[in-house]
This record gives structure tokens, sequence and C-alpha cells, in this order.
């Protein structure tokens, strides 16, 4: 049978929007924890032109797992990269101060590769709960 | 019931590039939409149990500041409290912006900390019951706000969640399958070509031998 699908023009307008909308909301900016803390409402910008309001009751909590020197190193929002099709989930770190984060928070010693940490669900529940705002999710379109 | 095949102008090697390239297109696209499904689904079972859990808390809070209104009441009087409450009434800041969980837009409220630990009331005047009181009912505000923004969020990220899943039924149980319908259809067309083709050119032959 050959036939036009119905609504086909409007499904593929949906598929461009979300992938459109998948990856809007990352920061165009990240800044450094103490930046942050020092700022009244601490925020970063968005792609789309929004603006992501962190927690404070979230930073200082941050800024009591490292030192001031790492304060600085630590941008934020970190970003948790989910990988296309696995669902698995990636903590991208800069640099090394990401890593104590991690380590800090899952209260376990993790070995970044290839300058990600890799999360599993248990794990990552664990951070989205106590880094509601500062972690972000960005979605790779790798697969 | 049958596939299916998406209307084509005409069965050509060029359409069936094309349809590859969409079927392609559509996989990945599947791909990103499951895992943000999978992530909203994850977060709204997270902000379910924290919500059940921030409720619970307020209530005991609740509790416990009644049981502290009352003592106090019961010590200086009811005249004498609402007097001294009259005085204790104050402005409430809350810092209000929004943070984005996959693309969902959620609100984010934020009790602004007092200036200073003045509540208003004569401290001469009132017992520690009264400051008790006080400092419990700044908590279940607190608490309250906690719940305020845990509970739209909720709303928001169940709402997108059963958007998104209709993306992915659709990609999942009607696009990618009939552009796979369509593929296999082009193919057998080709075949079916390449047979005619075949016997044309074994008639022709067999003609140009009876010449």
């Amino acid at each position: 049978m050959v036939s036009e699908l119905p609504y086909e023009r409007l499904l593929q307008e949906c598929l461009k929007d979300e992938l459109r909308v998948v990856n809007a909301h990352l920061p165009s900016k990240q800044k450094p924890l103490s930046v942050l803390l020092a700022e009244e409402y601490p925020h970063v910008l968005c792609r789309d032109g929004s603006m992501h309001l962190f927690k404070r009751k979230e930073l200082k909590y941050l800024a009591g797992l490292i030192d001031n020197d790492e304060q600085q190193a630590l941008l934020l929002p970190m970003l948790l990269e989910v990988n296309g099709g696995r669902g698995e989930v990636a903590v991208i770190c800069q640099g090394e101060v990401e890593g104590k984060v991690m380590a800090k928070v899952l209260d376990m010693p993790v070995t970044p590769r290839q300058k990600r940490i890799v999360l599993y669900k248990p794990q990552l529940a664990l951070v989205r709960k106590l880094l509601r705002t500062t972690t972000q999710y960005l979605f790779s379109p790798k697969s | 019931m049958p596939q299916q095949v998406i209307k084509l102008v005409r069965p050509t090697k060029i359409e069936l590039i094309k349809l590859r390239r969409r079927l392609a297109l559509a996989s990945r696209i599947q791909k990103i939409v499951k895992d943000r499904v999978l992530i909203l689904i994850l977060e709204f079972l997270q902000i379910a149990r924290q919500t059940v859990e921030i409720k619970r808390q307020l209530l005991a809070e609740f509790a416990g500041t009644y049981k502290a209104l009352s003592l106090a009441a019961g010590y200086h009087g009811y005249i004498a409290l609402e007097k001294e409450l009259v005085a204790s009434e104050r402005e409430l800041g809350i810092a209000a912006g929004s943070r984005n969980v996959a693309g969902v837009r959620i609100p984010a409220f934020e009790l602004k900390e007092a200036q200073g630990v003045v509540r208003g009331y004569s401290l001469v005047d009132t017992s520690s019951w009264l400051d008790q009181a006080a400092q419990l009912s700044e908590k279940c505000l607190e608490t309250i706000v906690e719940l305020a923004e845990l509970q739209r969020s909720l709303e928001l990220l169940g709402r997108e969640i059963s958007r998104t899943k209709r993306i992915l039924n659709a990609l999942e149980y009607l696009i990618i399958p009939s552009l796979q319908a369509t593929i296999k259809y082009l193919y057998m067309k080709f075949e079916e070509r390449d047979r005619e083709e075949k016997s044309r050119l074994k008639r022709v032959k067999v003609l140009l031998e009876r010449r």
C-alpha cells in the first residue's frame, strides 16, 4: 500500500524542534565558583537567552568541599554528558577539581578517563540530589 | 496492519539515498529522545521522592511549631502574645529564577536570608518559648518554599514526559518503520526491474537467434 503519512511534515518539524530544544539550555559561558559565591543572585546565561539560577546552599556546599584556589578553577554548572542510545552519563572534567568534587560527593575514588567520569544511575541520582542546580545535562549527538 | 509506505514520486536511486539519510537521522533523533525521556523520568522520580520527604518534614515541622506556639501562648496568654506578634510582621523575600532540566525550564525559589536576627518583638517581655516558636516557623517557611518548587517541577516534568513520549512513540512505531518499509519497497522495485531487464534481454537473445 502506497500512501502519504498523515502529519508527516508536522512530525518532521517536531523532530527539528526536539534537537534544537535538547541542548538550548546549556550555559553560554561557565562561571568559576568563587565568582558565583560573590554574586547576589548567582546565575549564568544560557544559550537560549534564559537565566539559570544557582542555589546558594549548593554553592556553599561545594565551597566546603574544596579550597580557595580550587574554587577559582571549578567552572559551574558542571556538565553531565548523556551519550546517544547507551543511557550512559559522564561528568565532563576540565581540570582535576571536578574529579575531586565527584570523589567527595560520591564518597569513593574516581578516575577521569579522556576527561570524563562515567556515572552509573544510582551515582547520578545522588549527584543530582546534592547538586541540583550546579549540574546540567548535555545531550551528545555522537552515536 | 500492513506497513505504510511513504508515497514516492518515482522509485529511483536518488530517492533511496534520500530515504536512507532520513532513516539515519530519524534513528539518531530517536536515540537522543530516548535518552531525554530516561533522564526526565529519572528526575521526575527523584523529585517525587523528595516531595514526599519534604511533605513529611513539613508536617513534622508544623506539629513542632504548633506545639511551641501553644506553649508560648500558655506562658504569656493570648492577648499578650498577639500584641507582641503584631510588631514582628516583616516582608518575606524570595529569590525566584529558573533552572533547566533536559530542556524543561523549571522554577527555582530560594528564601532570602534575613539580615540579622531581630524578629521585631521585645526580648525583655517575652520568653524563650516564643523564640523557639519563631525559629520553628522560619524553618517551616523555608520548607514551604522548597515544597512549592518541587511540586511545580513535578507538574512540568510530568507534562514534558508525556509530550516527549508521544514523539518517541511516533518515531518508534510510525516514522522509522515506514521509512524502513519504503526502503524495502524500493529495493523490491529495483530487483523487479532487474528481473524484467534480464527476461527482456533473454527474449531479445532468442529473437536474434531465430533470425
